[in-house]
């Protein structure tokens, strides 16, 4: 074995990403620690003053940056259920030997072709027109209105979009995964005497526990970093009722031109999704299961 | 096997931090580069110099989409005209300043660019070049001018103007005039069917335009928008914001929700005859000329609050020349202003093309459409109010007056007293920060 020879070649492939890994996210990351500290509104003229942890002290006092982070909290749990719910049954269902299986399969995984941005603006459509004109055909006004005007409902609506856009993905996942049950294994149950009940909670949940820890990372950092979804369909409104976390940063940065806030908004959203998905995979791991 | 095993991690370690910094210092080094580097590339500088005669390129951004094909075909002009070069960046609309913004952070700013009037021209001054001894800017139309520290900067695209946009064959003007006919009139449309008058829900047509109105009222409206940062006067307790509030839950009340209107659709369904007013610009006109003949004449009235009869001009946007570009890339971008405000050609596009009232008195504005011809009657005769919304604190109609009006126009029980109340708490947010 020669070391050196390993050593070069490790190098070799590694090299370009470690670069750009280092470039475009690493060396931001902590310029961006810098700002954090400083009072700036992003006009390279004017001075960018040193303030320390107020800017931290500051963002706990925002009640908009506070009320965010509990819209954030709501739309998550939601998206979360919703998301593994769907995907799982949908996985349920095409593997289950239909002959439309394989039709199937593409057409759910379809919308998660399509940009957020997109499926946002097509769903605006939906919430708003379609919804309105099928409440005054039907008259069932309490159920089709303008959704994204009711700040309840607006933020429902978001997770539906996004349920659309990711149930797919998971179905993907959680597919490879039954598929990754051996069929002997399942047929001995079912000679045992178990019903699907039993074989889906005794066999086939605990064997797909890898899949539900990858689905619900993926979920769960997606659904707390959501940007686009949230600009196309909703804008944040109405009157800020879905503005979540990444919405209210880019807005503190952009729209307030508070570089240094946003700055120290965007840290602590690093730490609360490193800290949250961090968990979620060490729960999740621990109940993994070795065939 | 195992020690070796170790020795190779550490090892690969090792490299590993060596790259890592490699790649920092690397990175760094070119960040410390292109920071230091403000003025013009030298390379730029010597190419330029090569060819004496001809102009240096230079490259304009603005925010206006409606311009947008018409300015490059003026450009196209330029270019055909006197052999100088211009590249026009695609217009950018809402995320304008955004994206000016990062441009001219990365040092990659265009030479020549539009702003805002008011706070948004005071933000980006550390890039303006003093225009005062160039010779088109005594043409600019008295107090039209963009000035900071009492230099001019900036020229002027035109003059808009706003107020009541309505259908002269549904309203006559004698039936607005006041709190109590304007909410009759809203509610004779009702009974009729029709929408009285619109707004959309563009944070600018939802509130921004529609509140400008108790603002010019003020006897100083900036001296009012300062006392009010300073949190000294309070909306609610101004006589002309009450008014308005009652103006707005004459709105609430008599016409569709705005939430649920886009300024296509308004413009729309004003076009159609199913809105009888809208609150509108002169701008406005370029959507109903896609309508072609509407079968009814329009007009432009005063907002009627607390006796407002004139309409509310101002200048929305000017262009100035990049400062930091280098002297070659001024010299340039000061030619091609200069021959867009004093040739044929290029007083011809901005009335014709651009559809601007012009700001210039070297430019004559005919043949306008019936919009910008009220506004510009309107600025001949001097029966203007002024746009306060210029100096409100930058971003605040986006950021915060919209979402409360929104709660305004969704909360069915909300009064107007406390729709104040919201503006006002929500102006105290904004002007702190």
């Amino acid at each position: 074995m020669n070391t050196k020879k390993d050593i070069g070649w490790y190098v070799l492939f590694t090299m370009p990403l470690i670069f750009i890994f280092t470039t475009v996210v690493i060396i931001p990351f902590i310029i961006g620690i810098g700002y954090s500290f400083v009072s700036w509104d992003g006009i390279p003229a004017n001075p960018k003053v040193f303030v320390g942890f107020d800017n931290y002290v500051q963002l706990f006092q925002d009640e908009r940056f506070l009320q965010s982070a509990w819209h954030t909290i709501q739309f998550t749990v939601l998206a979360l259920i919703v998301v593994n719910l769907a995907g799982l049954l949908l996985a349920l269902l095409v593997t289950n030997g239909l002959r439309v299986s394989n039709a199937a399969r593409t057409m759910f995984f379809m919308p998660n072709l399509i940009g957020g941005l997109i499926l946002g603006y097509i769903w605006q459509f939906i919430f708003t027109d379609a919804f309105n004109s099928v409440g005054e055909k039907t008259g069932l006004k309490s159920i089709f209105f303008n959704w994204l005007l009711d700040p309840q409902f607006a933020l429902i609506a978001m997770v539906i979009v996004f349920a659309w856009q990711m149930a797919g993905y998971t179905m993907v996942i959680y597919i490879a995964g039954i598929q990754s049950i051996p069929d002997e294994m399942m047929e001995a149950a079912k000679v045992d005497g178990a019903n699907l009940w039993h074989r889906l909670t005794k066999i086939v949940f605990p064997l797909l526990m890898p899949s539900f820890t990858i689905c619900l990372f993926l979920t769960l950092s997606g659904a707390f970093k959501i940007f686009d979804v949230n600009l196309s369909l909703t804008k944040g409104g109405p009157n800020n009722a879905t503005e979540m976390f990444a919405m209210n940063i880019y807005n503190e940065i952009f729209a307030y031109s508070h570089y240094g806030i946003g700055q120290a908004k965007a840290i602590v959203f690093f730490l609360i999704v490193a800290v949250l998905t961090l968990t979620q995979v060490i729960i999740t791991k621990k109940r993994e299961v070795q065939m | 096997m195992i020690t070796k095993g170790s020795e190779q991690v550490k090892k690969v370690k090792k490299v590993f931090g060596l790259l890592t910094a490699t790649a920092m210092i690397a990175a760094m080094v070119g960040c410390g580069g292109s920071g230091g580097n403000n003025s013009a590339s030298p390379s730029a500088t010597a190419s330029s110099s090569a060819a004496p005669e001809k102009l240096k390129k230079i490259s304009i951004f603005q925010s206006k989409v409606e311009i947008a094909e018409q300015l490059e075909a003026l450009a196209k002009k330029y270019t055909e005209e006197t052999g100088n070069e211009v590249e026009v960046w695609g217009a950018a609309g809402d995320g304008y300043a955004t994206q000016l913004q990062a441009k001219l952070t990365a040092n990659e700013g265009p030479s020549i660019f539009s702003v805002a009037t008011g706070a948004e021209a005071e933000k980006f001054k550390s890039y303006y070049y003093d225009l005062s001894n160039e010779p088109y800017v005594k043409d600019i139309a008295p107090n039209m001018a963009l000035t900071i520290d009492g230099k001019v900067v900036g020229v002027p695209y035109g003059v808009e103007g706003f107020g009541l946009v309505y259908n002269k064959s549904l309203v006559d003007p004698k039936d607005v005039t006041d709190l109590a006919s304007f909410t009759k009139t809203l509610e004779k449309f009702k009974a009729e069917g029709k929408n009285g008058l619109s707004l959309s829900q563009e944070a600018y047509f939802l509130i921004g335009h529609i509140i400008n109105t108790p603002f010019a009222l003020q006897p100083d409206p900036q001296a009012f928008i300062e006392k009010l940062n300073k949190g000294e006067v309070k909306m609610a307790d101004t006589k002309e914001f009450q008014e308005f509030a009652k103006f707005m839950e004459a709105i609430k009340a008599n016409t569709k929700n705005p939430l649920e209107v886009k300024y296509d659709t308004q413009m729309g369904d004003f076009a159609t005859g199913k809105t009888a007013m809208v609150h509108q610009g002169n701008w406005s006109y370029a959507m109903l000329k896609d309508y072609g003949d509407l079968g009814f004449e329009i007009g432009m009235m005063p907002f009627p609050l607390a006796g407002n009869n004139k309409l509310a001009v101002g200048v929305a946007s000017n262009w100035v020349i990049n400062g930091k570009a280098g002297p070659d890339e001024i010299k340039a971008a000061s030619a091609f202003l200069n021959w867009l405000f004093t040739s044929e050609t290029g007083k011809n596009a901005i009335v014709n093309e651009f559809k601007f009232i012009p700001a210039m008195v070297n430019i004559e504005a005919k043949d306008l459409d019936p919009l910008s011809q009220a506004v510009y009657e309107a600025t001949k005769s001097g029966q203007t109010i002024p746009w306060a919304l210029n100096y409100f604190p930058q971003g605040i109609i986006v950021n915060d007056l919209a979402p409360a009006t929104q709660e305004f126009f969704l909360n069915k029980n909300m009064t107007g007293e406390q729709f104040l109340q919201k503006l006002d708490a929500a102006w105290a947010k904004a002007a702190k920060q």
